[in-house]
């Protein structure tokens, strides 16, 4: 995986042309797209999804470490927003930026006891995690209960607040850019460089000087303050938080999209995000025609999850995004691997 | 004390399906090291399918029978998805193995609907140290035991048995002997699909399931997995029986809400206490 990695991003680095065209091509449809789309919740959760996706695929992808769980700090950071701001009367924005810190500090602390685990024994880790979560948001007042917290106020500073869904979504838009840029400092710094040594070799990495635990738990608390962020915007678009908002199907949507995207790539979570949420709004559009079973959706929904994921990694096991850049750059090189010969 | 009876016995039957799960997770890791995620899915397969076959007139024990060998067949099938392709790495095989699940969760969906499913089983009670228990569940636990006795005679006396031990142990020196590897893993994927249907065949008269079941029926079983440290069949049925049990009295004594919590969390400390022997394992 990391050899894999470096070799893409060499390459990326020999040809940045076509790759910063694309960037601002991504931008400019993002931009664009709220004031055209008739449906701002596809779009919105869309981009919440592509938030979470970013910190997951770092995680999975340099890092080697599987979350089933992710929802819980998604949670984690709902739960700031909701419980804060109608509980504690916190000020909306201060919630707003409290929230991946909440995720990120929450997924420190459980990450110290959980990262020990490995493969397996991780993934199913973070899944009870998740469920866990889940219980305690169901069982204890604070967090909701079985009702869940309701009346969240709409973000703003003093009197000014904002309404309609429009500011939210570029708000959205621009914390997805500001995760992108961290991901992308983060991953070519040299804490970066460390983890990709983790990926290859846990033994080798802490031989040559590598915090193994430390750099694990930083990346682990990374992903969940990302995770967090979407989180704490979910819960002022949608202004409910409840522990059925957190299933346990949703944080493996998480993981097919960043499986789809491409492991370990920062572009990857947004394109399997853009993906995966197309395919399954396409999906329902036409589950929900008249004449089909009210089953179909369901029936629908999990065979293409099903199929997308034993699809993708059985026949383009790197994602798309790496198999797209590895094809492009192919193209790009031919007619100079010719002009020689 | 009838009351602790009802709950010890309820309990071991709870934790007998959980270890009838975790021995498939088992069997499977042992040679492929790969964890099934689909084993769950396999359980609620079991369930369904033998609901159906038994309204459509099959006797018991034959319908059940077929159910169990109709699961061992689709248990191979998701071998051949989840290892088929040569070279893919354990972990990237449990996400492919949670996509079948999905597909599973699809099929039943379409086959059989949504509502909970629960075929006919032992119907009536019986009387033990002044406690009525269902004859299902002492039913479940005596199959349980059986099946674990034939476990362990089939890997330490039968060719095939210890030629699924061979793989487990050395891959290298297994196939030096002519073993071929890959299709032991086919057939421990088989005998997983056929423990996991068995598991679904036995739960579902008193717990009813639904295709939304396999993830609560995956995670028991491979917590119960975990106390045997993903690689020892009798230990995955002493720990499952411990943690049916405490789940139960958890359930009957404090909160019944908390018993899958109960059992989630004594996974979890386990896994984490033993990590250090997990690694180990792994790095062997």
């Amino acid at each position: 995986m990391t050899q894999m990695m470096s070799r893409v991003m060499s390459r990326a680095r020999s040809r940045p042309q076509p790759r910063t065209l694309l960037v601002l091509l991504a931008c400019a449809a993002a931009c664009v797209a709220p004031l055209v789309l008739p449906d701002l919740t596809f779009f919105m959760r869309m981009v919440m999804a592509a938030i979470v996706v970013t910190g997951l695929s770092i995680l999975m992808g340099y890092s080697g470490q599987a979350s089933l769980g992710q929802g819980a700090f998604v949670a984690a950071g709902a739960l700031t927003v909701a419980v804060g701001t109608t509980r504690f009367d916190l000020p909306p924005l201060l919630a707003l930026l409290a929230a991946p810190a909440v995720a990120a500090g929450f997924a420190a602390l459980v990450g110290v006891p959980l990262l020990r685990l490995h493969g397996h024994y991780l993934a199913f880790g973070t899944l009870a995690l998740l469920l866990m979560v889940q219980t305690a948001m169901s069982t204890f007042d604070v967090l909701g209960g079985a009702l869940g917290v309701s009346g969240i106020p709409p973000l703003g500073v003093g009197d000014r607040v904002v309404v309609g869904q429009l500011p939210y979504v570029y708000l959205a838009l621009g914390c997805l850019g500001l995760v992108l840029l961290v991901s992308h400092r983060t991953v070519h710094s040299r804490f970066g460089r460390g983890i990709q040594a983790l990926a290859g070799s846990q033994t080798a990495a802490e031989s040559a000087g590598v915090p193994v635990n430390r750099s694990k738990v930083v990346i682990f608390a990374l992903s969940a303050g990302f995770a967090g962020l979407a989180g704490a915007l979910s819960a002022f678009f949608t202004p409910y938080v409840s522990p059925d908002s957190f299933p346990a199907a949703e944080s493996f949507t998480f993981v097919i999209m960043a499986v789809v995207g491409g492991l370990g790539t920062i572009w990857g979570g947004v394109v399997g995000a853009v993906i995966v949420s197309v395919l399954l709004q396409v999906l329902n559009t036409i589950s929900s025609q008249p004449g089909l079973p009210p089953t179909a959706a369901p029936i629908m929904q999990y065979a293409t999850y099903g199929t997308l994921l034993v699809l993708a990694l059985l026949f383009m096991p790197r994602g798309v995004v790496p198999s797209v850049d590895a094809g492009v750059g192919r193209l790009l090189t031919r007619p100079r691997v010719e002009v020689p010969g | 004390m009838s009351e602790f009876i009802t709950y010890l016995v309820t309990g071991i039957a709870l934790g007998s399906s959980f270890a009838l799960i975790g021995s498939g997770f088992v069997v499977v890791h042992r040679v492929t090291r790969v964890v099934n995620f689909a084993q769950g899915s396999l359980a609620v397969l079991g369930a369904m399918l033998s609901a159906s076959l038994l309204a459509g007139r099959l006797p018991h024990v034959v319908g059940e029978m077929v159910t169990v060998v109709v699961c061992g067949l689709v248990g191979v099938l998701v071998g051949v998805v989840a290892i088929g392709k040569r070279g893919t790495p354990p972990l990237i095989s449990l996400i492919v193995t949670l996509g079948v699940s999905m597909l599973f969760s699809a099929a039943i969906i379409w086959l059989w609907g949504q509502d909970p499913v629960s075929p006919p089983g032992l119907d009536g009670f019986t009387t033990i140290l002044g406690a009525e228990v269902e004859r299902q569940r002492l039913l479940v636990l005596v199959v349980t035991l059986v099946a674990f006795a034939g476990l362990s005679l089939f890997f330490s006396r039968t060719y095939l048995g210890k030629a699924l031990t061979a793989s487990a142990s050395n891959p290298f020196a297994a196939r030096l002997v002519g073993i071929d590897v890959r299709r032991m893993g086919l057939v421990a994927f088989g005998l997983s699909g056929v423990l996991g249907g068995l598991a679904g065949v036995l739960v579902a008269p008193s717990n009813a399931l639904s295709f939304y079941s396999d993830l609560p029926m995956a995670l028991g079983g491979f917590a119960a997995a975990v106390f045997g440290g993903l690689v020892s069949p009798l230990r995955t049925l002493v720990g499952g029986l411990g943690l049916g049990v405490a789940g139960q009295l958890t359930a009957g004594y404090l909160n019944g809400s908390y018993q899958t919590e109960v059992a989630l969390l004594l996974m979890m400390v386990i896994m984490i206490a033993r990590s250090r022997s997990f690694a180990h394992e792994e790095a062997k």
